[in-house]
């Protein structure tokens, strides 16, 4: 099992270029749970993780892991307890599927040293998880989208974090792999015990997936807290504008989303 | 099953590195030989037997000669020029993930030969000063672009138009100094256009064989940092790596080994090009390729400079070779990514 840690901001205030996208955001990620972070275009999700996971340097305002601000943990040592993957890392030409899970590794290798037994079970195991043994030796370009996908995670996985910070996993995916990819995450965290947070743009599969959720609007944090308790029309029409219906979803009992338009609303519905 | 994967995945890695290492090794025989072949051929061809008595301190009537102040300066100008050229440029082309960024298409040996022409035809300047007007001008060069490229977000398409565009105003500078240069000065200058390995001294070698030993350490250690860079700014960072830091000791380590090369031997045309991606090709990827394309870069400079010197009539400079061999190759890679529409 993964340790336990804390994970917080304080009064984040962040952005590009010294423009503030995050206003001042205040938050406590849940320890080995799956945090979900949700809200419209802009409004700072992204902006959010990547500066939790030390990517953008917060312009006021701190992140604490263990009470520690990350900028004082040295690169290395946060690469082993925090891992980030990126919305669209890139493929080095050539390389192969058991190479690229491999360079997960960097952070427990030192220099000049090949691969360690621990190494090879790191990267065989992550392999396993995301069911991407047989394309060990596969050239990243001859997949799909989704085995891709899966492959990218396993380098992830491969660093074995306590804590995975993941930045739109399931984007550009069909509804299959999505599905796919939030079961193995799901997996993951309950057989590891991982802390895992990520952004998600689908509403209603956020709300079936995640134990605690994070509405942002405008570089703030507007709620928070397990799905059921988040997600209402209220927030949905404070946070994207839109009229909608909570409803609860027939497979998993969560909350779920069904928008109104200015069409094919049965009369009396609200527009 | 784990036990299964984990032979699987550690077979193929280790096959793949018996096969990078077998290469390294045979380039560095190759290597080897061409340096042997320098000693040897000449206006007079000595046997090995002699070389070496010359090498071990004995006295052979003409070979000594020959040997220790014609051909061991120029083979060592080409060994180390050579492999600063081909390490040097698989840094850059790695870091900027595109072979067209390496410092001989986007003008930093360009820069080097700029000022140093300057320096001989305008300020008729010593040759200590040459060399580290040369330097200075690859850096210069260097950081100039670096600055243009950045602008509001960092883009390698735009560093490299902008590269190529600071080339063309360099060249066009030099063609000018050249016009206006002296009779007498020109021939100096020449050396600066096109890379030769011809009257090299020892005594102006050791700024060249100094940074390349202190820096091909130093970019070893790097290296696998470089590999994590290749996976884009994020992932290299969430991996622990300190990007900026890496990217900029990569960039002056690199240039350095560039510009020192330059000013020792004269920009010989397209090894930084040329070098990396052959030793790619080579040795296969999952390994760095730092070491491989520094001896590519030392077999092509030894093996054009032979060609130049024997195979005809008259006598060309290794970087008329290298030239003729390189440009095609740029032309080919322009076309291809043009058909993939991405610079």
């Amino acid at each position: 099992m993964k340790s336990t840690h804390t994970f917080q901001t304080e009064n984040l205030v962040a952005g590009y270029d010294n423009k503030a996208i995050l206003q001042g955001v205040s938050l406590a990620i849940p320890s080995n749970k799956i945090s979900i972070i949700i809200g419209s275009n802009g409004c700072g999700k992204s902006t959010l993780l990547k500066t939790m996971a030390r990517l953008i340097k917060p312009i006021s305002g701190q992140v604490l892991l263990d009470d520690k601000s990350i900028n004082k943990i040295p690169p290395k040592q946060l690469a082993r307890v925090l891992g980030l993957l990126p919305q669209s890392p890139v493929v080095p030409e050539g390389i192969t599927v058991a190479d690229l899970v491999g360079r997960g590794r960097f952070p427990h290798q030192s220099f000049l040293k090949g691969w360690s037994t621990e190494d090879y079970e790191a990267v065989a195991e992550a392999m396993e998880m995301m069911n991407i043994t047989e394309l060990a030796d596969s050239h990243i370009d001859e997949l799909s989208g989704g085995q891709r996908q899966r492959v990218w995670i396993a380098m992830a996985l491969a660093q074995q974090t306590d804590i995975l910070f993941l930045d739109e996993p399931t984007t550009y995916l069909d509804i299959t792999y999505q599905v796919e990819i939030l079961d193995l995450l799901t997996d993951l965290n309950r057989k590891h015990g991982t802390t895992i947070v990520m952004v998600l743009h689908d509403i209603n599969l956020s709300a079936r997936y995640a134990d605690y959720i994070f509405a942002l609007h405008k570089g703030l944090l507007v709620s928070e807290g397990t799905p059921a308790n988040v997600i209402t029309s209220e927030l949905i029409k404070d946070i994207f504008n839109l009229n909608c219906v909570v409803t609860q979803d027939p497979v998993s009992d969560s909350p779920s989303v069904v928008p109104i338009g200015r069409h094919h609303s049965k009369s009396g519905m609200l527009v | 099953m784990m036990n299964e994967t984990m032979k699987m995945i550690k077979t193929s890695r280790v096959k793949r590195k018996r096969r990078f290492i077998m290469m390294t090794f045979l380039m560095a025989i190759i290597s080897l030989v061409l340096c042997g072949l320098m000693l040897m051929l000449g206006n007079t061809i000595y046997p090995v037997q002699d070389v070496i008595k010359v090498l071990l301190g004995e006295q052979v009537k003409g070979a000594t000669f020959a040997v220790n102040t014609i051909r061991f300066p120029r083979m060592v100008a080409g060994l180390f020029a050579g492999f600063a050229f081909g390490a040097g440029g698989y840094i850059f082309q790695t870091m900027l993930r595109n072979p067209l960024a390496n410092p001989n298409v986007i003008g930093i040996t360009t820069g080097s030969s700029a000022a140093a022409v300057f320096c001989i035809i305008v300020l008729n300047a010593s040759n200590a000063v040459v060399s580290i007007a040369a330097v200075m001008g690859g850096l210069a060069t260097a950081i100039f672009i670096y600055l243009l490229a950045k602008g509001t977000s960092f883009s390698i398409g735009r560093l490299i138009l902008i590269g190529i565009g600071i080339q063309a105003m360099l060249t066009a500078f030099i063609n000018y100094l050249m016009l206006i240069g002296d009779t007498h000065d020109i021939p100096a200058a020449m050396r600066w256009l096109s890379g030769s390995l011809n009257g090299a001294k020892l005594a102006n070698l050791y700024p060249l064989i100094l940074i390349v030993c202190i820096c091909t350490p130093i970019l070893m250690y790097f290296a696998k940092r470089l590999e994590m860079l290749e996976l884009g700014e994020q992932a290299a960072t969430s991996l622990g790596v300190n990007t900026n830091q890496t990217r900029v000791i990569l960039i002056i380590t690199s240039v350095l080994m560039i510009a020192l090369a330059t000013a020792a031997t004269g920009p010989i045309a397209f090894i930084s090009f040329l070098a990396g991606p052959i030793a790619k090709k080579l040795v296969g990827v999952g390994f760095s390729g730092l070491i491989p394309a520094g001896l590519i870069g030392v077999i092509l400079v030894l093996a054009a400079d032979l060609i130049g010197q024997f195979a005809f009539e008259t006598r060309y400079p290794v970087g008329v070779i290298t030239g003729i061999i390189g440009a095609p190759y740029l032309i080919y890679l322009l076309i291809r990514i043009n058909r993939k529409g991405d610079l």
